[in-house]
């Protein structure tokens, strides 16, 4: 009878551990193994192929003073600025509408939740018809008579960038809207209500109760849209093929045209270390806080 | 209808290889995988399958050979190389330095095939003192593909210089035509700079920027003013280029929106889908120079290294198959470009292809054949991939030719 017992103790104790290991043992080298052979790689003189010898940080020097480089690396704090400010604000304000209890609100949802099911190369493609000014927007207004009417943003490299974000931003917006009307339906009603009581206007009760109130829903889509601009590759394919010229580079792209198209293996391991820093730097002070913050919930 | 004639393609195969008494197999990675290129890698794989060989097909599609490539290098990290594999450029030469690649001079000297191919190619097929590689077709990259009509219409001859080509614009736009089409990508805009590089500056001018990277004629005036032709190209072009595919940009051309494309001859496989005749409905002219010149471009396949005796000889048969000149001819015949070897018959092939001949030719003999730098064929990747960020960047901003230049030379050394 003890003995069966401390069988079973012994089994409760190691099951969840034997069962956890395996994929402990891919994520180890599908992930971290990996990170560090790229990270070796990138402080290796690999061209072609991989070659393990150390050159120090040749490749990072050699990769910073590439401007295409330069060019991915701004481009991508515009997108992520804009692309998250933007969602962010949509969403929130059609969620916000949404809320206000409209007749066909299923049926809105998703309308606006829709592009979320399509790949980013469908809207990619979409949209690069829709603003070639000889086939899309600036061709339909001018031929309804206002000839005037100039929208070559995607032409031109200084503002093909803000094409890419407007295309993002269509496919997001209603994935942060759904986020944020499932945290607007959490809210006590009675809270408004007792708000309403003490005199304060609609929109004061929105800026200073419901929308601080938000904050979860805030960070899950900061987060999840930061995941999504990061790894933006297939959109600015199929939108621009980072073009014109090379105007809408993203790292990402550069990342695998050095590795793969042009023999500087070396140089392409050397910016996905840079992306990986980058990645590292929003995240890891994020899951800090959070987790110290869930310790002393406890 | 591309789908079903692949299909039966890929059926009509079936019995034929069925009937074949089967020796072994040969599998091979290439890239090949639109309607005509299927079409005309059948006839290579049926020759080998009278030779009792099956051909299996490993295509990897794709990027221009960049999946491909990657293929290939999971295939040889696992220890599994294929049979054959298809190359471009300097890839044969860099696998070849990596010490994978069969040496394939027994079966040159005894077909004498070193001697059927001209001499500017074996800097492709030969590494060091071994061949490495068969080429099975050649492409001639540096061609102009016009309309007819348009050209009739508007008064237009063929150009024989950039200053012409440039000067027609006003006449073609004017009647309402978009002189030059173009996409936004940068190997096509990389095509027109390298025309114009060596077609104002000659074929030695070009060896040295290009192929031998010599930083004085990489910063030097002529550069300037090749960038300078090429602001005045830009000038030819519609604003609704971005984003556009070469094939739709040779499609203008061929429905008379548009007056002229620079581009291979794969171009030619587009107009003569539409039934457009050569000379009769399009004109194709080599890009205007005073010093005729040839930009090759070579598909060849390279084989790997093997202890197992049936592999062996079924890489001796395909590269039988791969350098008849039967193949080569009816090949080249439904891919658009002309034979690898110079000692086959040009009699059944159209206008174009008897022009591509009788030019390579004389640039064989008058020093002018070149390897373009688009494809890979004058510098390696990380260089020419220089060119075409500049050359790209300055097309479609406001740079200054100098500005160009100077990033140019700083990205080339950066590069090294």
């Amino acid at each position: 009878m003890r003995s069966t017992l401390s069988m079973r103790d012994r089994l409760t104790h190691w099951l969840p551990r034997l069962v956890l290991s395996p994929s402990l043992v891919a994520v180890f080298i599908g992930v971290y193994l990996f990170i560090a052979w790229t990270g070796w790689i990138s402080l290796s003189s690999s061209k072609m192929v991989p070659k393990y010898d150390f050159v120090g940080l040749e490749q990072y020097i050699r990769l910073w003073a590439t401007p295409r480089w330069e060019t991915a690396v701004v481009n991508l704090f515009l997108f992520t600025v804009l692309f998250l400010a933007i969602t962010i604000a949509i969403g929130l304000l059609i969620a916000i509408l949404l809320d206000q209890r409209v007749r066909a609100e299923g049926f809105l949802r998703a309308v606006y939740l829709y592009p979320m099911a399509l790949s980013f190369i469908v809207t990619g493609t979409a949209w690069k018809w829709i603003l070639n000014p000889d086939l899309g927007v600036e061709k339909v207004v001018n031929d309804l008579g206002w000839s005037g009417f100039v929208f070559d943003w995607i032409t031109r490299p200084d503002t093909a960038i803000y094409c890419v974000v407007i295309a993002a931003v269509w496919q997001s917006t209603g994935f942060a809207m759904a986020i944020f009307l499932a945290g607007l339906r959490g809210i006590d009603t009675s809270i408004i209500k007792a708000a309403q009581i003490e005199g304060a206007g609609l929109p004061r009760i929105y800026m200073s109760i419901i929308v601080p109130m938000l904050r979860p829903a805030f960070l899950s889509v900061i987060v999840l849209l930061s995941y999504i601009s990061i790894k933006s590759f297939d959109l600015v394919l199929a939108l621009t093929n980072a073009g014109p010229g090379n105007a809408t580079e993203m790292p990402s792209t550069f990342m695998f045209s050095a590795t793969f198209r042009r023999n500087q293996m070396g140089v392409g391991a050397a910016s996905a270390m840079m992306m990986l820093m980058t990645v590292a730097a929003i995240i890891v002070p994020y899951l800090y806080s959070e987790l110290r913050e869930s310790r002393n919930e406890h | 209808m591309k789908l079903t004639t692949l299909l039966a393609a890929s059926i009509a195969f079936i019995p034929a290889v069925a009937m074949a008494e089967e020796k072994g197999k040969v599998e091979g990675i290439h890239h090949w995988v639109s309607e005509s290129e299927v079409n005309a890698l059948k006839v290579i794989t049926d020759k080998l399958a009278t030779k009792g060989y099956i051909w299996q097909d490993s295509a990897v599609g794709g990027l221009s050979g960049a999946n491909a490539l990657q293929a290939l290098r999971t295939r040889l990290a696992a220890g599994n190389p294929p049979t054959t594999m298809q190359f471009l450029g300097y890839e044969g030469l860099d696998w070849a330095k990596e010490g994978v690649l069969r040496s394939l001079n027994d079966l040159y000297v005894k077909n004498g095939w070193d001697k059927a191919l001209a001499p500017q190619l074996l800097a492709f097929v030969k590494s060091d003192d071994d061949y490495i590689s068969l080429p099975i077709n050649m492409h001639r990259q540096n061609w102009v593909w016009a309309n007819k009509a348009v050209f009739d219409k508007a008064g237009l001859a063929e150009p024989k210089s950039w200053d012409e080509l440039i000067a027609a614009g006003p006449k073609l736009k004017e009647a309402g035509v978009i002189p030059l089409a173009i996409g936004d990508e940068p190997w096509q805009i990389l095509e027109v700079f390298e025309a114009i590089l060596v077609d104002v500056n000659g074929p030695d001018f070009y060896e040295k920027a290009v192929i031998d990277l010599d930083e004085g004629a990489l910063s030097s005036e002529q550069m300037v003013d090749a960038f300078d032709k090429l602001r005045q190209v830009r000038g030819l072009v519609d604003d609704g280029f971005t984003g556009r595919d070469w094939a739709v940009a040779t499609g203008m051309v061929a429905s008379g929106k548009a007056a002229m494309q620079v581009m291979g001859d794969w171009a030619k496989g587009e107009f003569l889908a539409k039934g457009m005749k050569p000379g009769v409905d399009f004109l194709c002219f080599p890009t205007p120079t005073a010093t005729p010149n040839y930009k090759f471009v070579i598909d060849a396949f390279g084989v790997f290294k093997s202890d197992d005796p049936v592999v062996v000889a079924g890489q001796d048969a395909w590269a039988e198959s791969i350098m008849d000149p039967e193949v080569q001819t009816n090949f080249n015949k439904i891919k658009g470009s002309i034979p690898a070897r110079s000692d086959v018959p040009v009699d059944d092939f159209d206008d174009c292809a008897k022009r591509s001949f009788a030019d390579r030719e004389a640039a064989v003999a008058g020093g002018a054949m070149l390897g373009g730098l688009t494809e890979g064929f004058a510098a390696q990747p990380q260089f020419s991939g220089v060119y075409s960020d500049v050359v790209a960047k300055f097309f479609v901003t406001d740079m200054s030719s100098k500005d160009a230049v100077q990033s140019l030379v700083d990205g080339i050394n950066n590069a090294r």
